[in-house]
């Protein structure tokens, strides 16, 4: 099966630090990747390298073998828009907009006609099973509820890839599992890929694989059960 | 760009859109209103010229009689002789000009003030045709007749067909003019042909003693002129008749109403320019801590594929909103002030030199002032300027900041928050 996404060699430093070192990896299609590693081991350096949102110092990012380096800071947003999904641990969700429109948000800027933006999030809304909480704002919502919605705002625009920045990582042990069957239930639904960042040993568990980050270092690529590459 | 993100933002975020509305708005109704009220006091002050329907009064300032004793000319009024008048009719910018011959007439039985003028005339003293009460007024051609004012009348005992002297020679009176509606500045006690009150003018031992009175002398204009051309011709009459010249306009009326005006008028645009500036300034702060804040927002926009220009975009557009919203309840409230004003009566003073009586008699020159309705008032003009500064301010500060803002690196906001 061809690659979805490959990284070669990525590096990136913050000062003095380096925060990922020569990191190499594949992801493909279906394929649920885990990352797991201690408070900044450069986890979630390496999934904001992976989607355009910092730059790496070396090493090069294929997106179904196009080059990613060459794409200025737009052509990424433009890219990110249609092909990625982003999840992030403290949700980030617009506090002034309904449950449907914090979905719909990543279509705003595209000249869609609102009835289709809106059937669009409907069906993600649905899709993580919130169709009845369209109206509700963040605010009177559950934590499990707004990663819900974030989760919909990821896939939104049917993304093949989505990256997962300590999904459950603020939500309580059973939400956090509903999350991974939700999870599990999208990739066998849409296809899509997942690299998510954790340190929790159950969502590592949920992935087909799991690479490990010690300091900067990605390691033990091919060292899981479930390896797939 | 999304008007519901926009119109969410805005309705859920009231502070911050109340500040930023009720800024710019105060600010809009402060310039408005300072702009109106000082061009309503702008109108106002030519509310005496306007009465008359003359733009300009020329005269020359006079010398005191020897004796108050006959025919005399008010200290504030000399002979106009014909070719200087002819040179003020040649002025460009100048439409007409309608001669008047003011005198005072101390008779053994009291005072008279006095005014011959020209009934042809459609301006100054010839408005007073539409004044009259009873009988008729003066014609072309009339000799040794005269319009007495009726308040003036009613005092004396005077009715049609009554005979007054005035410099020992009678005139009948064939007609009665309420003279408050027709202008302060064309007010007598009687009114006379011009003809007459020139050979009144030139057969009186204490006008001849004092000035080189001619047949064919005025001693006060009233000038129509072209809108453009007041101050100028206001300039050019001066030149001509000399230091001594007392030439009324707008302007000079615009002098007599105090310092507060003055102040206005002077300073209202900087003091309004400063009001608009402090509400930018108040908008801009609004903006700013409202784009600060939402750094987290901005950061997700770019995460989930807003393009820089998505962003600035989007956020321009809040403040161009929120700013000609304010505007818009700014003028509403301009709107409001102006009516509030033009309710309010204001006195014009006349100077002395137009006064009709001595003011050395009781009810002379001290009192002597004209009352309208201040007309402030919210002109398109006007609205269309403050609304198009708001606009070009709202813009300015909505590219400048968001553009700033659209430049964050979003891992940076997403790591740390």
């Amino acid at each position: 099966m061809s690659d979805l996404l490959q990284a070669d060699g990525l590096q990136k430093s913050f000062g003095a630090l380096q925060a990922v070192r020569k990191a190499s990896l594949k992801i493909a299609p279906s394929e649920i990747v885990a990352v797991m590693g201690r408070s900044g081991s450069g986890k979630t350096t390496l999934l904001h390298l992976l989607a355009g949102l910092e730059r790496p110092m070396g090493g090069k990012i294929l997106y179904r073998g196009e080059d990613m380096g060459g794409l200025n800071e737009d052509a990424l947003a433009l890219w990110r828009r249609a092909n990625i999904g982003l999840v992030f641990q403290a949700f980030h969700l617009i506090p002034t907009l309904s449950a449907l429109e914090n979905v719909a948000f990543p279509l705003y800027p595209m000249r869609l006609k609102v009835a289709e933006r809106r059937a669009r999030a409907e069906a993600h809304l649905d899709q993580v099973g919130l169709a009845d909480r369209a109206q509700h704002r963040p605010s009177r919502m559950s934590g499990g509820e707004q990663q819900r919605v974030a989760i919909a705002r990821a896939l939104v625009n049917n993304p093949p890839l989505i990256f997962a920045d300590e999904p459950t990582g603020n939500l309580d042990s059973t939400t956090g599992d509903e999350i991974l069957a939700l999870f599990n239930k999208l990739r066998n639904e849409t296809g899509a890929a997942f690299l998510i960042i954790t340190h929790d040993d159950k969502v590592a568990a949920a992935a087909d694989r799991v690479l490990k980050m010690v300091d900067g270092i990605l390691q033990n690529e091919k060292g899981q059960d479930n390896e797939k590459d | 760009m999304s008007l519901r993100y926009l119109f969410s933002e805005l309705r859920n975020r009231p502070a911050r859109t109340l500040t930023g509305l009720f800024s710019i708005a105060i600010g809009v109704a402060l310039f408005v209103s300072l702009q109106a009220y000082a061009d309503g006091y702008r109108q106002a002050a030519r509310a005496p010229l306007v009465e008359v329907g003359a733009d300009l009064t020329a005269q020359r300032q006079g010398t005191v009689p020897g004796k108050f004793e006959g025919v005399v000319f008010p200290h504030s009024t000399a002979p106009i002789h014909r070719d200087e008048i002819d040179q003020i009719q040649k002025l460009p910018g100048v439409q007409a000009v309608a001669e008047v011959m003011f005198f005072w007439s101390f008779e053994p039985d009291g005072f008279v003030a006095g005014l011959g003028l020209d009934p042809s005339d459609t301006f100054g003293p010839g408005r007073l045709k539409v004044s009259i009460t009873a009988g008729r007024f003066l014609q072309t051609g009339d000799h040794a007749v005269a319009v007495a004012d009726s308040t003036y009348a009613q005092q004396n005992q005077l009715a049609i067909g009554s005979v007054v002297m005035l410099g020992g020679q009678s005139f009948t009176i064939v007609g009665l003019a309420d003279t408050s509606r027709a202008g302060q500045l064309a007010n007598a006690n009687l009114y006379i042909p011009l003809a007459d009150a020139r050979t009144l003018a030139n057969a009186a031992p204490q006008v001849r003693s004092v000035f080189d009175i001619r047949p064919d002398d005025a001693n006060l204009l009233f000038i129509k002129t072209d809108q453009t051309r007041v101050d100028q011709v206001a300039v050019q009459v001066r030149q001509i008749l000399g230091e001594k010249a007392i030439v009324s306009s707008g302007k000079s009326f615009a002098a007599e109403l105090g310092s507060l005006f003055a102040l206005i008028d002077r300073f209202g645009l900087l003091v309004g320019l400063i009001a608009f500036l402090f509400a930018t300034a108040l908008l801009l702060r609004v903006v700013a801590s409202s784009v600060w804040e939402r750094r987290r927002e901005v950061a997700v926009m770019r995460a989930v594929g807003w393009r820089r220009r998505d962003v600035m975009i989007q956020l321009w557009s809040e403040t161009l909103v929120l700013a000609t919203a304010g505007a818009l309840l700014g003028l509403a409230l301009s709107a409001l002030i102006t009516w509030a004003m033009s309710r309010s009566l204001i006195t014009v003073p006349v100077p002395w030199e137009l006064s009709p009586s001595p003011h050395f008699l009781e009810g002379g020159a001290s009192t002597f002032a004209v009352t309208v309705a201040l007309p402030a008032r919210l002109t398109i003009d006007l609205a269309a300027w403050s609304l198009g500064l708001s606009v070009i301010g709202a813009s300015l500060i909505g590219l400048w900041l968001p553009r700033r803002i659209a430049q964050i690196r979003p891992a940076e906001v997403l790591t740390n928050e």
